[in-house]
């Protein structure tokens, strides 16, 4: 039992991220009163994130000087149900962050819409290659919102990041040099593309030559003097190369603090509590309903926030987390294949080639933003005919030049031992003259990929950790060898190149592993829909049994697409919140029957 | 006896220093060099305390991290303070465990698990460290069996003593290419040997008008912390016990 009540508020949100803060924003300017619980501490762009202390790859690329203390929450892991799953002590794999803005403070700025296809997948995939064609292991499900639905919300976020990108498809008009598969935009990027280092372009001039269609990678890093829908001031990006796991303090990559937060905190119906963490969503006697959230305050006592309504905003693994230690949704069973919280869960399927260049090329590798990239995304989601190929899904390939700090980034050939003289020699020759290509591709959902309660170890709060039982499905690891074949031989094409290496994190034989850093990009668990014996929400981000209670994130995703999540997971956050203003809000109900 | 540290470029900024080693190293590099015999009865009393290693394992250290990053053009990982670095990282939050999930209990994992130990990486290095040096001190093999020493070490599968082989040489590799590479506030990259070498302008950056250039950089190297703190040498270490 809570120690302290406090009186009742409109909204609770737990969380002060990208999805938080936003709807902190929507709903107080709809009139609701808001209060947002943050489990970290107050920080801003401006004073937390200026260089030059900003730029300490020791400090934050490999001490995580911004992500979340393990010692107080953390999961354990495991491939398979025949494993114990053990503590992930350390952080590794993914990193979810902690404090005002969240994850989204470091994240590297990369914003992508979902393609058509990717939001009806199960359909899709069915219609175009018939219904035997997806094999029986596979959860993957259509999203139960579409493209189009989506647009207008998908629009608007890259308005409040200044998104920087040239339209490959405007108002159902193809245009050479952008992304020509993807789905029709209402308007072009508001801001234009980035400027591209001599390793970038030389990719897309080989992908060219192979008849593929290269652009500019879409990018929250903001190419000029920019003014978001919320009245945020955004800067030129400076190439500095201190993006993914830093903060921004040029004010140049839009992040959740200062295109949001500050447009929001001195509104009168909004709040926000720091050290604040949340441990558990109180129900109603009846159990339909949720009736607010119990949270350590910053004193160490229990304190109930009543709230009418209440919005899961942390990262989607602890969304998961609070709703299987709050009895908030019926449970996922591998065994038996019933229930959904911590169903579909997903994460993302990373191959990277590595192309060494002769001496005429100098890369200046240290000269990066986190998108500065070219792609291709003719082997992503069915841009690709699939009829043969014994797999779906598929990936974006990406040269990319955002990360030349000298600690982690020390590109060497195939062959080069991992220490000593020859190894040292093999750094310094080629640290500027290499090309870094990711293949970035869709995970898709399978009856034992799962999260659920650990039954042994507990967090700092007592409470059990969340257990996360995960494997890349054979699915997956065929399409990373077929799309990460087709960047090696892009990679073969360019210009200048010595020797081309390549690597598969999801090569056949090789288990996933918590430990080498892949991606942030941990999706479903709480996934949405419109049947509830397969989806935590409705298609609106509404709990189908605790209608007050609407959730947000890559939680939602029924599988993860080959795109990185923050775009899609925003343009569905704002759907969300505009059905709650225009629709719950005046008469709080199911806005789907179940 | 030799000394691992010999100063780079001979540039010593430790004027503001009144000890007999500030004055010894006021003379030079040339007068550090490998064969000057410095070793005086006041050696003991000259070195500047270690925040957490013992000078036994401070020579061990120098010792495994010269033959991860042998001297050449560029200094050695001694010469460029690695083991100073790794003296820091270990007496504060990496090495104390910090964000560290250390609750038990501790059952074996898999690789793909990761850390499963129920110590510190402070506490795994100090362990590792004595019950290596009880099968073989490296620090007093020659040149050539401290290679093949290091060799069988990289894929040594028993363990040596608690430590599990493969953990405790991964960290040891993993805190030389950090101290090598590192931010000079941290006390490694002395002078900058990790960033001259590959050539990495810093933490000031500002590349806007350049990101598109095919042109080496010609900016100089320069830390957080550039022109302002005057940055020390790394410690002398004697290869004597």
């Amino acid at each position: 039992m809570a120690t302290r009540t406090l009186p009742k508020t409109d909204v609770v949100i737990v969380g002060g991220g990208w999805t938080g803060l936003t709807a902190a924003y929507e709903l107080a300017h709809a009139g609701q009163r808001c209060v947002v619980l943050e489990r970290g501490q107050n920080r801003h762009t401006a004073t937390s994130f200026a260089g030059p202390e900003e730029h300490d790859e020791l400090k934050y690329a490999l001490r995580h000087g911004h992500m979340q203390d393990l010692k107080k929450e953390t999961l354990t892991f495991r491939n398979n149900r025949d494993q114990q799953a053990l503590p992930m002590r350390r952080l590794g794999s993914f990193l979810p962050g902690t404090g005002l803005g969240g994850a989204g403070i470091h994240w590297n700025g990369q914003i992508w819409r979902p393609l058509p296809s990717d939001l009806e997948m199960r359909s899709h995939y069915e219609d175009r290659y018939g219904s035997q064609f997806i094999p029986d292991d596979l959860t993957i499900q259509d999203w139960g919102v579409t493209y189009d639905e989506l647009e207008p919300h998908l629009d608007f976020f890259e308005r409040i990041c200044g998104a920087a990108g040239y339209a490959g498809n405007l108002n159902g008009e193809t245009r050479a040099g952008g992304n020509v598969f993807e789905g029709q935009r209402s308007a072009d990027y508001p801001n234009p593309a980035m400027k591209q280092p001599i390793s970038n372009t030389l990719f897309g001039k080989a992908a060219e030559k192979l008849g593929y269609n290269p652009f500019p990678m879409p990018s929250a890093n903001v190419t000029q003097a920019y003014e978001n829908p919320y009245g945020a001031q955004l800067h030129p990006c400076t190439y500095c190369g201190f993006c993914e796991r830093f903060g921004c303090g040029y004010f140049a990559k839009a992040d959740p603090i200062i295109c949001v937060y500050d447009r929001i905190k001195d509104h009168d119906n909004f709040e926000i509590r720091f050290e604040a963490q949340v441990l558990r969503v109180e129900k109603s006697e009846d159990g339909q309903t949720a009736t607010g959230v119990t949270y350590l305050g910053e004193d160490g006592v229990e304190v109930f926030q009543p709230a009418d309504t209440v919005c899961l905003n942390a990262y989607g693994l602890w969304n998961v987390h609070l709703m299987l230690v709050s009895d908030l949704g019926k449970p996922y069973d591998p065994a038996t294949r019933t229930g959904v919280v911590g169903r579909n869960y997903a994460y993302q399927t990373v191959a990277a080639v590595d192309a060494f260049f002769d001496s005429d090329v100098i890369t200046n590798p240290f000269m990066g933003a986190g998108a500065l990239g070219v792609v291709v995304d003719d082997f992503n989601g069915d841009n690709f005919d699939h009829a043969e190929l014994g797999f779906l899904g598929g990936g974006y390939i990406a040269c990319k030049q955002y990360n030349g700090r000298p600690i982690s980034y020390q590109p060497t050939p195939e062959g080069t031992p991992a220490w000593g003289g020859d190894w040292k020699r093999a750094v310094r020759e080629n640290y500027n003259h290499h090309g870094d290509l990711v293949i970035h591709g869709s995970s898709v959902s399978t009856h034992e990929n799962y999260l659920d309660l650990d039954p042994t170890w507990t967090d700092a709060y007592g409470r059990p950790l969340l257990r996360m039982t995960f494997n890349f499905p054979d699915n997956d690891r065929k399409m990373g060898d077929y799309v990460m074949n087709r960047a090696v031989e892009i990679a073969q094409e360019m210009d200048n190149v010595t020797s081309v290496s390549s690597v598969n994190m999801a090569a056949k034989g090789k288990d996933y592993s918590i430990v080498p850093y892949q991606t942030t990009h941990n999706a479903g668990g709480a996934v949405m829909g419109t049947d509830p014996t397969t989806s935590v929400v409705n298609r609106f981000g509404q709990m189908w049994d605790h209608h007050n209670v609407f959730v947000f994130g890559a939680c939602l995703f029924p599988q993860n697409p080959g795109y990185n999540p923050t775009g899609p997971l925003m343009g569905l956050a704002y759907w969300t919140l505009d059905h709650m203003k225009t629709d719950y809000l005046s008469n709080p109900r199911p806005l789907m029957d179940a | 006896m030799t000394l691992v540290y010999h100063s780079i470029n001979g540039e010593i900024s430790m004027h503001h220093r009144f000890s007999r080693r500030a004055v010894l190293l006021s003379m030079g590099g040339a007068a550090l060099s490998a064969s000057m015999p410095v070793r005086h009865a006041f050696a003991q009393m000259d070195a500047e305390p270690w925040a957490f290693l013992t000078d036994d394992e401070a020579r061990w250290l120098a010792a495994i991290a010269d033959i991860f990053i042998p001297e050449d053009d560029h200094p050695s990982a001694s010469q460029a303070g690695v083991v100073d670095y790794i003296d820091m990282q270990l007496a504060t939050g990496y090495g104390q465990g910090q964000g560290l999930y250390l609750q038990g209990p501790f059952p074996e994992g898999t690789p793909e698990q990761g850390w499963q130990l129920p110590v510190t990486p402070a506490e795994l290095i100090r362990n590792g460290i004595a019950a290596a040096r009880e099968e073989t001190d490296l620090a007093t093999l020659p040149d050539t069996d401290r290679l093949t020493w290091v060799e069988a070490f990289s894929k040594r599968e028993d363990p040596i003593g608690d430590a599990p082989a493969q953990t405790f040489f991964g960290e040891l590799l993993s805190l030389t290419k950090e101290g090598y590479f590192a931010d000079p506030i941290y006390l490694g990259n002395h002078d900058y040997a990790g960033w001259r070498m590959v050539g990495f302008p810093g933490a000031h950056a500002y590349f806007t008008e350049r990101v598109g250039d095919n042109a080496p950089t010609k900016q100089p190297p320069m830390g957080i912390a550039h022109g302002q703190l005057g940055h020390r040498a790394p410690r002398p270490i004697s290869q004597e016990g």
